[in-house]
Order: C-alpha cells, then structure tokens, then sequence
C-alpha cells in the first residue's frame, strides 16, 4: 500500500538522492517516445491500408484504421511533450526532480494507452482506460499549483464514476442479449452481432449509459466539472497529455461503440450525442466569458472542442471526414497551447491572464506560438481546425439541420469574442511591469514548431496516404 | 446462489445504513467472500479458469483491500463517520432507490439473475448515494469501492468468467483504487513551503 506519509514518487527517486543519478531518465523518455513514434510512423508508412485489420494475441488486440491513426497521432504528440520535458530539464533545476518522476509516469502511460488504443476487447479497453487514469494521478500530484493530492482525488474520482457508469452501460447489454437468448462477447469484431436490430429498451438504455459515462470522459457536459479543475492544476506537460493523449483513448472507445452500433439506433445516438454536444457549447461559452484564466480558459475550449465533435458525430454522414480531423487538429492544438502556457507560468509565475498583458514583447516566440494556438484553436485559415470545422458544418447543412448549424454557429461566435477578449490584450496590451525579452531555447522551441507545422500541413496539404487513413476511420462511424 | 447474493447484499445495505467507515473494510470483505463463493460455485464442474478467478477475488477483494482500506482508516478522523447521513430523508431516498434497483431487474427471465440484478443495481445506486450525501473523502473511497465489487459481480451474469487478462486488469483496477485513493485522501500536511514558493515555476 502506498504509505500516506510518502509520495509514490519517493520510491522511485529518494529525495535525498543526488540529481546526478536520476539524469538517464528524460534522455529514456526521449528514446522511448522516439521509438514509439517511429515504429507508429513505419507501421503507417509500410502497411497498407487494405491488409487491416490485423488481429495480435488471441485477438485481443487489433489494427485497424482506427488504432493506426490514433497510434500515430499519441505517439507524434508525445515525443514533442518529451522534448518539451527535457527542454525544461535543461532549463529548471528546481524540478528536476518532479520532472523525472512525471516522467516515469508518463511513459507507463504511454504504454498503456497505446495498449489500449489497439484493444479489441471493450471491457478491456476499459479497464486500460481506468489504468491510464491512476498514472494521470500519479503524475498530476508531481505538481504543486494548488493542491494537486484533492485535485487529483476529484479527478480519480469523477473518472470512475463516468466509467463505472458505461460499465453499467455493457451490464444492461448483457441482459439484452441474454432476454433474446444470444451469447454476447465484448470483443469488438464479435459484439455487433449480439445487438439486435428491433426496438430494445435494455440494449437502448445501455447504450445511453455508455455514451453517457465516456462523455463524461470526453469533458462533455453535464460531466464536465472535473476538467477545467485538472487541466489547470495538473503540471503542463501532464495537462499536455490529458487533453490530447487521454483525451484520444476516450474518443477511440466512442468510436468502437458508433462502430458496433452502426445500423442500430442511430437516431438515438444522434440525439444524446447532440444534446451533450449542444450542452457543451453553451456550458464553455458562459465559462470562457468569465474566465481570465488563460489555463482555465484553455480548459474550456477543450469542452467546447467536445462539444463540436459531439454534434459532429450526431450528424454522422457527411461530417464525419471533418470530426476525425478536427480531433486530430485538436490533439496537435491543446499540446500546442499548453506547452506554450506552461513556458509562461514559468516566467511570470501565475496563470491569470492581466500580468501577462504585452507577453509577446517579453517571450517573443512562446507569445507568437500561443497566438497561432488560439488562431488555430478558433478554427482560424491555414490550419486544420478550420478546414475541419467548415467540414462539420457543411455536413450539419447537408442532414437538413438548420437549427444545429445555427446555434452551432452562435456560440462558436460567442467562444470567438470571449476568447479574444481576454488572450489578445495578454498578448498584445500594455504591459503591467516592464520586462526585458527572455531567450528561449531552441530545444524548447522546435517540439511547438512541429505541432504549427503539423497543424498547418493538415489545413493546407494533407499527403494523400494520411487522407486515406482519416476517410477509412470515417467510413469506419458511418462516413460517406 | 440466493443465500449468497442476499449476504452481498445485506453487507451493501447494512454499512450505509448502520455504520460508520471504520466498519466498511469489514463488509466490503463479507461482500467479495460472498463474490468470491459466487464465483466458485457457478460454474459446474469447476474449470481452473473459474476457480482461478474465485480465489484471486477472496484473496485481492475479501483480504488484500479490507486489510489496505483498515490500515488507511485507522489514521484518519473520519473513521467515525457515517457513512450515509442519518436523517429520514436520506434513508426515505435510500429504500426508494433500492426497490428502484429491484425492479430493474424484473425483466430478467431467470429468477437468480433477477436477483443478481437487483443487488449489482442496489450496490451502484447506494454508491452513487454515499457519494451524492457525503463530502467525506474517505466515505467517499468506500463507495467507488463497493461500486467496483458491483462491477464485479456482474461478471457472474455472463455465460462464462471473463477471459484471464480482463479479469486481472479488473483487479489491477481494484487494487489501484485503494492504493492511490487511500493516499489521495489521507490528511497531510501543506506542502513545504519552500517549494510552493520557489517561483511560479511549479508547471
């Protein structure tokens, strides 16, 4: 049992062991994101999409379009989260320490997502999920804003109970299957054949809980309240990876069920996915109004984000090339901003927005790459959130929903407003204190420069192979 | 079967509606006994696979995670407190809920699996319960644990124990709940304040 009195991080760096001997484990992390990101790369590279699916161990593992792109887009996010982490190595000795446990933590959470990724068991995958869960604690208590160990505690506990509510989602499920006599697997290339095609009030209400309890994880409303709290404690690099790295598990589980789910209650799916969807929105737009919290305010954007690929996936069709690049855009962005966000707390030491007024003269690059971020992040030409988000919406204007497009468009207005209300006199106004500019260094610099490029390549010209793979994953939820 | 799935549930009823934290490391372990023989005795003639499962549910759930959870209790204050308000209301809620989760499962065919049902049903609504009335951090750990033994009595509704890697992640789970959430919780002392106050570069 973990003592009360220890941090788990004692056990693997005692605290009055010199710095010097824990140096080999960011330049680990570093080796194992590369690697993990290269074989992503090669599999993706010299894989055809048409030998997929690929079944591993018993079948409990699988390869297909979906797990590819996920694989690929985790693992690029991560090795630019792992150079930001030995960039801040390099540059702050105060956490050195918090950084290599958090460190430690995250590479076991790299594996675990990854396993969970490529699962093809959905009570496997699960249960992946909750693990990944314990190791997003262990790595938000490595930090000291507030009091990360009740910050955790509310995270740990929100996230079980959303999962413990799918859970009962796959109970109600069973006892659909077992009302018409049909064994039911939870692998996922058998469990389609277990639903049935008539009205089911078990299967309907099942379906309601899972949908329900893996928004919540998304940071879909009403199940919200435990995002904005943890992206703002949790350290940087930790926030980093919830909001682009766990985030994407989540979406992955969304995704298996619209799969096994497609030509089963689609209309019922589209409307609690947009009602979430909508409820979202209004919930960030209120928020990001208040908010001078640029942490905060990142946070919110995040719901909002859910919010769209929600009502995204409530159109299906149409939309659903756009949703499966608005959430890989979104990946790239929520790094993007904050990695960015974590190089200012270091300069200025708070996360409220009016100190940092006139930031850009003070962090010329970090202020410039914040500001491509929230362009990025509002869905602004040339980068994919745009061309994702006009996907959307043209799809939501093909399904005849005229409503959805309209009270889309209103409170992407008002997430518009708000958000340049408060960032842009950050970036731009007058400076509260006089600052000289700061150096920044290149090694800090080049993993956001990746996710710009990144950004941009996939809003301008995305390579024909990376195409196919996005239009195969949206075929996948019922794509045309 | 019956005999041991009314145990289960009297040892989810019992604690929130008579006693205090300190006595849910007790109950929780009656409950994962009566799991465990559930598990045993299901299926016939008893596969390794099964019995597999059974004991690694009276060794994890009925001893390992009483024993952690009592060891975390007895360092906190909030042992004594209840685990459910006492008040009629919450009570008044509490017996609306249970038979809400019994009637959840009535559409069953089969009367043992009615039942089984109706008490994983009982056990999530009460946990959900605790966790709407109680702003105690350690009740509220007791709750997430009696909702994972519901989940985990749901397995003996499928045809067949899970398959061996999903049953020892399902306990990996279980473990680390206990593990994390009793430290989590544990009162500590305010984080040293040469550190808080280093800078602000804490991110």
């Amino acid at each position: 049992m973990i003592d009360a009195a220890r941090n788990p991080a004692d056990w693997l760096l005692p605290p009055d062991m010199g710095l010097a001997r824990g140096r080999w484990i960011l330049p680990l992390l570093l080796c194992a994101a590369l690697l993990l990101w290269a074989l992503s790369v090669a599999t993706f590279v010299w894989l055809p999409l048409t030998q997929l699916p690929l079944y591993f161990a018993q079948r409990y593992l699988v390869l297909d379009a979906t797990s590819l792109l996920f694989v690929l887009v985790i693992n690029t996010v991560f090795l630019g989260i792992s150079v930001y982490m030995v960039s801040r190595e390099r540059h702050s000795p105060e956490l050195v320490r918090d950084l290599r446990v958090r460190a430690l933590w995250s590479l076991l959470f790299m594996l675990v997502m990854n396993l969970g990724i490529v699962c093809n068991h959905l009570i496997l995958q699960w249960a992946l999920i909750e693990v990944t869960t314990a190791c997003a604690v262990l790595m938000m208590v490595c930090g000291h804003y507030g009091a990360p160990k009740a910050v955790a505690w509310r995270y740990m506990l929100y996230s079980s109970m959303t999962l413990a509510i799918s859970f009962l989602g796959f109970m109600c499920l069973t006892q659909s299957a077992d009302l018409r006599d049909v064994d039911i697997h939870f692998q996922l290339d058998q469990l389609a054949g277990a639903l049935s095609h008539e009205k089911d009030p078990w299967q309907r209400l099942g379906l309601a809980l899972i949908l329900f309890g893996l928004g919540g994880k998304l940071g879909l409303a009403p199940l919200y309240s435990w995002l904005p709290e943890t992206y703002e404690a949790a350290p940087t690099s930790t926030s980093a990876l919830l909001a682009s790295v766990q985030f994407n598990i989540s979406v992955v589980a969304l995704f298996r069920v619209l799969q096994v789910f497609q030509g089963h209650e689609s209309g019922f799916v589209s409307q609690e996915l947009m009602l979430m969807g909508y409820a979202s929105l209004v919930v960030a737009a209120i928020q990001i109004m208040a908010t001078r919290n640029y942490k905060r305010l990142i946070a919110y954007a995040c719901i909002s984000s859910s919010g769209v690929i929600a009502l995204g996936l409530s159109v299906g069709q149409a939309a659903a090339y756009g949703v499966v690049l608005y959430i890989v855009s979104n990946a790239f962005v929520k790094s993007l901003l904050f990695i960015t966000a974590g190089r200012m707390h270091a300069v200025y030491g708070t996360n409220a927005v009016a100190p940092l007024a006139g930031v850009i003269r003070v962090l010329p690059f970090a202020g410039m790459l914040f500001a491509g971020g929230i362009f990025a992040l509002l869905g602004f030409p040339p980068f994919a959130s745009f061309l994702a988000e006009m996907l959307i919406l043209s799809g939501i204007v093909q399904a005849g929903n005229l409503l959805a497009f309209t009270l889309m468009c209103v409170m992407l207005t008002i997430i518009f407003v708000a958000t340049g209300r408060s960032i842009f006199p950050m970036l731009w106004g007058a400076p509260v204190q006089q600052r000289a500019p700061l150096k920044e260094s290149l090694l800090s610099i080049i993993p956001k420069l990746g996710f710009v490029a990144v950004l941009t390549m996939l809003g301008t010209f995305t390579p024909h192979a990376f195409t196919q793979l996005l239009s195969a994953v949206a075929r996948s939820i019922g794509g045309t | 079967m019956t005999l041991t799935l009314m145990l289960c549930l009297l040892a989810t009823l019992v604690p929130v509606f008579f006693s205090r934290v300190s006595a849910a490391p007790f109950w929780l372990g009656v409950q994962a006994m009566a799991l465990g023989w559930i598990t045993l005795t299901q299926h016939q003639p008893l596969t390794l696979h099964a019995a597999f499962a059974g004991v690694e549910v009276l060794l994890v759930r009925g001893l390992l995670v009483p024993q952690l959870l009592r060891r975390a209790i007895a360092r906190q204050a909030e042992a004594r407190v209840s685990l459910m308000p006492s008040n009629l209301f919450a009570w008044g809620i509490a017996v609306a809920l249970i038979i809400f989760a019994f009637k959840f499962g009535d559409g069953a065919r089969a009367d043992v699996r009615a039942l089984t049902l109706g008490v994983v049903a009982s056990t999530v609504v009460m946990a959900f319960l605790i966790l709407a009335t109680n702003q105690h951090k350690m009740a509220q750990l007791v709750a997430l644990l009696f909702m994972e033994n519901a989940l985990a009595l749901f397995e003996s509704l499928m045809p067949e124990p899970w398959p061996l890697p999903v049953h020892l992640l399902i306990s990996t789970v279980y473990v680390l709940t206990i593990a994390l959430g009793s430290w989590l919780v544990a009162d500590t002392t305010a984080p040293p304040p040469g550190l808080a106050a280093a800078a602000g570069d804490t991110q």
